[in-house]
């Protein structure tokens, strides 16, 4: 009886609750907000040629990669009011779904749109193409930062163009991939590190046949391991896990040196690579699950000890896979390898970039005050970098975590987010940022290995050629590449010969698609 | 019992007698009483369908629509991406229903016919968790299990009994996709199904049975002549229900697919989400719509087709 | 009912325990990990290292709790919002000579085959200001046809001679409804009703998509952002991520192993007709 009363009464309140619904949107928090974000950004007026006027008010929308709610974002904001004197209101959807909401906010209307948002990879290239940014070639190119001299990344501004023109900033290099290989078990095996791709795969034999882990066992172990054969499944299209294989083919869109587009899937040299795909996994060279594989179940395959040579991210990753190697008890030390002569350069992806929205009263003022300052080399980089004093860093003499800090001894606090580890950056990455830092305090709290794995990284690797968004690509790129990472598969996986391959290609309608996107990518090209 | 329950269901028959004023002052508690649901309905499920009409334009979410007609359509007939997607929609959605409703009813009836009440409780507690694990889990856990590796449980003890030389790689077959993808789908979703049956089964009058054991019936024929009867009405609603939802699979199948099999599972919103995302330029709003809309239609003569069914077999439709 | 065992029983109690066996061991495998300080990667029956560190760092997360009351409070109200809607279409869709029943059940069907989409529906939520309130990811899920219909298909078995006497005393519509229907329906409110406290306790899509502001976000986003967030560098404290992340997952489905017990006992057979000659 007394559930049932319970039930009863339950049910009259939210029937009550549910009635009143209509009237209780005045709580909504959001409401107010908006309005006051459209109002205040109207304060641009027109602006003088020579003098930027100073925004009273800027709102971004951002996704994860800037300090979150949870580790105090609010003190950042504060801080940078602080040091500008304007008003910043940050939108910070949940990281995995910021296009989505970037999507809904652009399609409820230019009053709806923030002054600066955060785009990568084709949602660049498609806003840009459909008029939603602010161009802000002129802005760099008068600004005080290009003529301060410190910027030592303008090729990484030069390949963001399009069509030279800048839609973006990027703050920022994107890093990449390079390979590490256990030194325990090349010692095991008695080898040098591999300098070719003869090498190279007499060094995946070694590890697969022989026994580098040193446990006994022959043939236990393997070479190589990766996240999908073509790329990571949902991940940067340009992330590359096996480039010893693939060498100076690729099976994407490119920028031929004659300043012609062409399809790298329809080269011959593509073929090269899918066979020497197909005969290092046929030999057990390389990992049997490769296609169901995410990135973590290779970390996690590499912390055990299965296989020993591993294409990742250069920096920080270093010494994550250093940590965990040595947390499972195994051999931590890795040598990042120089990319082997046929492979030649490393690729580094698209930087991510700040763009300003088409949208926006007084473009100039917020490149100046929002953009440009962020590398300032001084407090407001060091906000974007470290964070907020005593919050995110601090020089106080304390202990976190074990270590022993002196007094005006720079160091990061511990995380709140992830209690039991310290801070290593906010937004910017100081060892990726583009341009040189002197006062960096964190100079030398980087850590050797991502330190040295880094620099390898940047003098051994090549800007990747933005590729612009055209309406064929639109249309047929989806199902295009769809068809192609089936065909590598089936070469590579069920041993499907090269020709019935591209007889494949041909018949489902891949060259056909192939032939249209390329058309209008040097359409495009020529008509620039 | 039976005959009561047709009760209602005979009156709606077309013999509505009373003169329609008559009628809505009669029923006027009710319509107060749906207006709630009206109101969520329209403002949740109809307002946002003017979105619908998107499948005509071209839209990227910038720019304001362009009107494009049927162009989208067209463009969908032609790519055998489309097509493919199409029918392993209906193929995977439409097996993984029936076997999952199967399943669940037969493990209701087992549950149903235990003695001990702990026992009961117990398995019941155990065959639902899985219902709890995200997709993403399931799959990492599944792929894991089903390793063509040493490490995978399934084909070392396959190569352990001399079943196979070399273990199987089952997630990246394209002839055995298929059949991992319903084991995993029932393994996950059985138990959940039952909660309903289940519930049906506690509404049978526990009279009925003494009375049937007293007539000398056996497990069988109280099962044949009571349970299932009872189960019946509830295992049609849950099935067509079920239908109208064929087309709208996309994660169990996104978590699972890879390169090798994806002409064995690409449904269509896996095909939207790798036009979304895979193409290298913004997305047609308009195109994914169509699409989905497209989808829509077919869900929509499942339902019909089936609700007629349900009509000649039963004398009334599921709603 | 009371019988000796016979070997059918027996045979029912060993092919439950196969196929718990077979239920359990996927599940086992993450309890293992998440108990285990060691990055595995293969099946193990017992962890190598031993920790809670895993736990610890889910629990010990001070963003944890108010995300945790965040879920709890619209679990609760969303539950019972969803079966208010539930039973008042049900228990409507069953006066089956009402002038515009069918036209309503159709309305209702309609709706869960066709749907705006993402944007559109977004721009309809913005115009009634509930986007980033609590409101949108109550309200929106609360609304389910599938559990209208299969609600309705409870209140059918309601013998109709009961709904005949009460209207003779003078019972109003509402009357019947709370006096005889809902009481009458305790395993359904209980199926039904676990249906959507678990819809609600998972729910992440709407967040995703409505709320932008941190502050709103429930447990689901946070452990989601737990096992999603692995592909960030981070530091290693007592335990690997991979530690954290099964841990999380084990967390997440604790709730409702606790509650489902106390559910049961609304499975238990005759519960409705007992009730009915009272």
């Amino acid at each position: 009886m007394r559930v049932k009363k319970m039930l009863a009464a339950g049910m009259a309140m939210t029937m009550a609750a549910t009635m009143a619904l209509s009237g209780c949107s005045a709580g909504s928090k959001t409401s107010g907000t908006a309005e006051s974000a459209e109002s205040s950004s109207a304060t641009g007026e027109t602006t003088g040629k020579s003098e930027v006027k100073k925004p009273e008010k800027i709102t971004i929308m951002v996704n994860g990669t800037v300090t979150t709610k949870a580790n105090n974002r609010d003190a950042f904001e504060k801080k940078w009011e602080e040091l500008t004197g304007i008003d910043l209101e940050i939108i910070q959807p949940d990281h995995d779904a910021y296009f989505d909401v970037l999507g809904q906010s652009f399609a409820s209307g230019p009053e709806n749109w923030p002054d600066v948002i955060i785009l990568n990879g084709s949602y660049y290239t498609g806003y840009a193409e459909e008029g939603a940014l602010w161009d802000m070639t002129e802005a760099w190119n008068n600004s005080e930062l290009k003529a301060s001299g410190r910027v030592k990344g303008e090729d990484v501004i030069e390949a963001t163009k399009l069509n030279g023109k800048l839609y973006g900033f990027p703050n920022a290099r994107r890093g990449g991939c390079l390979t590490y290989v256990k030194k325990k078990w090349l010692d095991n095996c008695g080898l040098e590190a591999p300098t070719t791709y003869d090498e190279y795969l007499n060094m995946l034999k070694a590890f697969t046949e022989g026994d580098p882990d040193g446990n006994g066992v022959n043939g236990d172990t393997y070479g190589v391991s990766a996240a999908g054969l073509v790329g990571a499944k949902g991940g940067d299209p340009s992330s590359n896990y096996l480039p010893e294989f693939y060498q100076d083919a690729q099976p994407n869109f490119a920028l031929g040196e004659d300043g012609v587009w062409y399809d790298g899937f329809t080269k011959e040299n593509f073929k090269g690579a899918l066979e020497r795909l197909r005969d290092a996994y046929s030999k057990g060279y390389i990992d049997k699950e490769t296609l169901t594989n995410g990135t973590n179940d290779c970390r996690n395959k590499f912390y055990e000890d299965k296989f020993g040579a591993f294409t990742y991210w250069a920096g920080t990753w270093a010494t994550n896979l250093k940590n965990n190697l040595e947390a499972n008890g195994k051999d931590g030390e890795l040598i990042p390898l120089k990319p082997i002569k046929e492979v030649g350069t490393y690729e580094e992806g698209t930087a991510p970039v700040w763009a300003i929205t088409s949208a926006c009263e007084n473009p100039e003022g917020v490149f100046k005050y929002f953009i440009e300052n962020m590398l300032d080399g001084g407090d407001m980089q060091m906000l974007w970098s470290y964070g907020v004093e005593d919050v995110h860093w601090s020089t106080k003499a304390e202990t976190i975590l074990g270590n022993t800090y002196a007094e005006g001894e720079f160091h990061t606090k511990e995380s709140i987010e992830k209690p039991g580890t310290q801070y290593t950056k906010q937004h910017l990455d100081p060892t990726l940022a583009i341009v040189t830092w002197d006062n960096d305090p964190g100079k030398n709290n980087v850590k050797e290995e991502a330190r040295v794995s880094q620099e390898l990284f940047n003098e051994n690797s090549h800007a990747a050629v933005i590729i612009p968004s055209t309406e064929a690509m639109a249309t047929y790129n989806g199902d295009l590449t769809t068809l192609k990472n089936s065909i590598v598969a089936d070469v590579v996986v069920q041993g499907l010969s090269i020709d019935e391959a591209y007889k494949r290609f041909e018949s489902e309608g891949g060259a056909e698609w192939s032939k249209l996107i390329v058309d209008s990518l040097n359409e495009a090209g020529a008509a620039k | 019992m039976n005959v009561k329950k047709k009760g209602p269901a005979v009156n709606s028959a077309g013999e509505n007698k009373r003169p329609l004023l008559v009628s809505l002052r009669y029923y006027k508690g009710f319509y107060l009483m749906f207006l709630p649901v009206l109101i969520f309905a329209i403002v949740f499920n109809y307002l946002p369908m003017f979105g619908i009409r998107y499948a005509f334009y071209s839209y990227k979410g910038i720019k304001e629509p362009v009107f494009v007609g049927l162009q989208h359509f067209e463009k969908m007939m032609k790519m055998s991406g489309f097509w493919n997607a199409f029918g392993n929609t209906i193929t995977l959605s439409v097996v993984k229903l029936l076997l999952n409703t199967f399943t669940a009813v037969a493990l209701s009836l087992m549950l149903n016919e235990l003695r001990s009440v702990t026992f009961k409780k117990i398995t019941q507690t155990i065959v639902y968790l899985p219902h709890f694990m995200s997709w993403v889990v399931t799959a990492s856990v599944f792929t894991l299990i089903l390793s063509p590796t040493s490490a995978g449980l399934v084909n070392s003890v396959l190569v352990k009994l001399g079943i196979v030389n070399e273990g199987i790689y089952f997630l990246a077959d394209k002839e055995w996709w298929r059949g991992m993808f319903y084991t995993i789908n029932v393994w996950k979703d059985t138990g959940w199904g039952t909660i309903i049956f289940i519930a049906t089964l506690s509404g049978i009058n526990p009279e009925l049975y003494e009375a049937a054991s007293m007539d000398g019936a056996g497990r069988f024929s109280r099962l044949r002549y009571i349970t299932m009867p009872a189960l019946y009405n509830t295992i049609i609603t849950v099935l067509i229900l079920n239908l109208a939802k064929v087309m709208n699979l996309f994660e169990s199948v996104f978590v699972m697919q890879n390169d090798a099999v994806i002409q064995k599972s690409d449904v269509l919103h896996t095909y939207i989400y790798t036009q979304t995302f895979n193409s290298g330029a913004l997305p047609d709003y308009g195109y994914t719509t169509a699409v989905g809309l497209t989808a829509s239609l077919v869900g929509c003569l499942f339902v019909l087709v089936c609700n007629k069914a349900s009509h000649k077999v039963r004398g009334r439709g599921i709603v | 009912m009371k019988k000796k065992a016979t070997a059918f029983d027996y045979a029912l109690v060993i092919i439950f325990v196969l196929i718990s066996l077979v239920m359990i061991i996927p599940i086992y495998k993450v309890l293992i990990d998440s108990l285990d300080l060691k990055t595995a990667y293969g099946m193990k029956l017992f962890p190598e290292k031993f920790g809670l560190a895993g736990y610890v760092s889910v629990f010990t997360n001070p963003t944890l709790y108010k995300p945790f009351l965040v879920s709890c409070f619209t679990t609760i109200v969303g539950t019972f919002t969803g079966l208010t809607i539930a039973t008042l279409g049900a228990y409507v869709l069953i006066q089956w000579k009402m002038p515009g029943r069918t036209l309503f059940a159709n309305m209702l069907l309609f709706t869960m085959i066709f749907s705006g989409g993402m944007i559109p529906t977004y721009l309809v939520m913005k115009a009634i200001h509930i986007t980033n309130t609590l409101w949108v990811v109550i309200l929106m899920p609360a609304i389910n046809v599938y559990n209208i219909v299969l609600m309705r298909n409870f209140f059918e078995g309601i013998p109709s001679s009961l709904f005949e006497s009460a209207e003779i005393d003078g019972c109003s519509p509402m009357g019947v409804f709370i006096k005889i229907v809902l009481p009458l329906s305790k395993a359904a409110l209980t199926a039904i009703g676990l249906m959507y406290a678990v819809s609600y306790w998972n729910d992440y899509t709407h967040y995703k998509l409505y709320i932008t502001n941190d502050n709103l976000y429930n447990f689901q986003m946070k452990l989601r952002s737990v096992i999603m967030g692995s592909d960030l560098p981070q530091a290693i404290g007592g335990a690997t991520e991979n530690t954290v992340k099964n841990a999380a997952v084990i967390v997440a489905i604790l709730p409702f192993m606790i509650i489902y017990p106390f559910c049961q006992k609304y499975f238990i057979q005759g519960v409705n007709i007992g009730a009915v000659k009272e």
